[in-house]
């Protein structure tokens, strides 16, 4: 990949983990678990793994609607 | 050492912190807090070329979240 691709999207990765790490409100936590996936999934891609690509971005959502079934019954 | 490796091992680290010190001491902090290491250990498996590690440990990740979250709910104590 290019240097400055690479760049980017490792910043992307850290913004998501730190904010995921640093954040008090769960949806705000999820949304940046979204932005964590986000930055790591071009990585993946760029390894030539097509497949593990796919479902991890097909298994990613799935565990944040369940997450988001969990923060939702504990917030009433 | 490419770039992945790196910036898996800074991400399981800051991942594993935030499960171990986790603020708003909830179960579902800690929780979320438990996938961001769970995506650094990814990437770091990435360096290695094992296309059908890395898809058992997407999916498995997501059925022990999936587990976990039933577990939370079964005690009732998700607080």
């Amino acid at each position: 990949m290019i240097f400055e691709l690479q760049v980017v999207f490792g910043l992307i990765a850290l913004a998501g983990a730190l904010s995921a790490a640093l954040l008090k409100d769960p949806y705000a936590k999820l949304i940046a678990l979204g932005i964590l996936v986000s930055g790591a999934l071009p990585f993946i891609v760029d390894r030539g793994y097509l497949d593990v690509a796919i479902v991890a971005s097909l298994i990613a959502p799935i565990s944040t609607i369940f997450v988001l079934m969990a923060v939702r019954r504990a917030e009433t | 050492m490419n770039t992945a490796f790196i910036l898996g091992f800074v991400i399981l680290a800051l991942g594993v912190l935030s499960v171990a010190f986790v603020r708003p001491k909830t179960y579902v902090a800690r929780l979320i807090n438990l996938e961001i290491p769970a995506w650094g250990l990814l990437l770091i498996m990435l360096a290695y070329d094992e296309a059908l590690a890395l898809m058992t440990f997407v999916a498995v990740t997501a059925i022990s979240t999936f587990v976990i979250v039933r577990l939370m709910e079964w005690r009732d104590a998700s607080c």
